[in-house]
């Protein structure tokens, strides 16, 4: 069944350290941000940010309320970026542990598309069109660590481990919010590896915190279009060759 | 029906991905991925306290054994008492402390007045501070205070700082201050 996070928002104080715990075990240099009026920075995730605390200030009936929310790649179970790719040395998940896992191969691919196919817009490109995004910290998770973010965090908002013992969690830190927060809630818990814990409508912290759950239906034109387009792909290498 | 760009994508590109693996030829099966080898397997592992503030965290150390002894990586101690392995982002930057290209790594004076940082010798900077200390201290220095008590103290130098002292460097520092007679001392924890 492989991995999965629990992040529970309602013991997240936005100290960031996930953030920076990212940043060094990766070793990606540092954004230049500048002052927008909040504490969140970088404003974007980006091609050398995998995880960001974003930041938002909403008055509700109760007072002003600071919400937090780490935001990373959910490791969609049947990730939709994936399907996009349609190119297994590009985009791949690891079966041992669920990841979904870009490599350099993303730069050959139509980089704009798998952005636009990811419901929780994640992915970033680097100017020479090679994607990136949270790796699950493959080598540490191969190694039998925790990620870098779930190591460091010192409230236990973040945890990590077998998705059933991690579901049974989830279930149980929602009991305890709800006591708390009436409108607590589990995000996309049966399609996503990463299980948000909202105390608030998931809208509030983040436009994309929530897959789009719009009633759509699938076009026959769509569907052969997309069939078509690893032939489309052969032909144009072929072309080139 | 109204779809926007993002939900046309992801529909047809779920599309495809349920068609291939009902047969229609496409492999779609993740390529093999190997354990990776990890920065840390072969690098020296020391235990050390955060610098930052008064909580004391824990954190390990993994030194490069090629020679250099440069930092590879800084994590939260998973046996320290104090934080479990945890840090905040200021702990979790450590590694920072050696291992960052815009850190100084000599001393520089900027004149009274000037706009310009120039590089000097440790020798120098080191005269000067003394020198300049040394000065400000005998000019302000009281032995008496107003009713006539002894104080031997001076109110013409402030300490402020520094974040990146830890326990032990900050009572040699304070020793220092107090033997000279400031009274301003203050850290950065409680600032």
């Amino acid at each position: 069944m492989a991995k999965s996070f629990l992040i529970d928002t309602t013991l997240c104080t936005g100290c960031r350290g996930c953030q920076v715990a990212c940043k060094q075990w990766h070793n990606l240099p540092a954004d230049p941000t500048v002052n927008m009026g909040s504490y969140q920075n970088p404003q974007d995730l980006s091609f050398t940010t995998y995880k960001l605390v974003r930041m938002q200030e909403h008055v509700t009936e109760d007072g002003l309320k600071w919400l937090f929310f780490p935001e990373q790649c959910r490791h969609c179970i049947d990730a939709p970026c994936e399907a996009t790719a349609g190119e297994p040395t590009a985009v791949f998940t690891n079966p041992r542990t669920g990841a979904v896992l870009y490599t350099a191969i993303t730069k050959d691919l139509p980089a704009e598309e798998i952005i636009e196919s990811c419901p929780y817009n994640i992915p970033r490109m680097a100017p020479d069109g090679t994607l990136a995004k949270c790796d699950m910290c493959q080598d540490r998770v191969d190694n039998g660590m925790l990620p870098a973010c779930v190591k460091t965090c010192p409230t236990g908002a973040m945890s990590f481990g077998e998705r059933e013992e991690i579901v049974e969690m989830a279930n149980s830190h929602l009991m305890m919010a709800r006591k708390k927060f009436k409108n607590a809630n589990l995000i996309d818990v049966d399609t996503i590896r990463v299980i948000y814990l909202v105390g608030f409508k998931p809208e509030l912290y983040h436009g994309f915190a929530m897959a789009s759950n719009a009633e759509i239906g699938i076009t026959r034109h769509m569907a052969l279009q997309r069939m078509f387009r690893p032939f489309k792909r052969a032909g144009a290498q072929l072309m080139r060759g | 029906m109204h779809v926007t760009r993002r939900e046309f994508i992801q529909i047809t590109g779920a599309t495809a991905a349920g068609l291939a693996v009902s047969g229609l030829g496409f492999d779609l099966s993740p390529v093999k991925s190997h354990a990776q080898m990890i920065k840390t397997k072969y690098a020296k592992e020391s235990a050390t306290i955060c610098c930052y503030c008064a909580v004391g965290c824990g954190a390990i150390v993994h030194t490069s054994i090629k020679g250099d002894g440069r930092v590879i990586n800084i994590e939260g101690d998973p046996d320290h008492v104090i934080n479990r392995g945890s840090l905040c982002s200021k702990g979790a930057s450590l590694a920072q402390l050696t291992e960052n290209e815009l850190r100084l790594t000599e001393p520089m004076y900027r004149a009274p007045f000037s706009t310009e940082w120039k590089t000097v010798s440790w020798d120098w900077a080191l005269t000067q501070i003394a020198k300049r200390v040394k000065a400000t201290r005998d000019a302000t220095f009281e032995n008496k205070n107003a009713n006539g008590q002894v104080v031997n103290r001076t109110g013409g130098i402030a300490s402020v700082g520094s974040a990146a002292m830890d326990n032990e460097e900050c009572w040699i520092y304070q020793a220092l201050m107090r033997a000279i007679g400031l009274t301003y001392i203050e850290h950065q924890a409680r600032i």
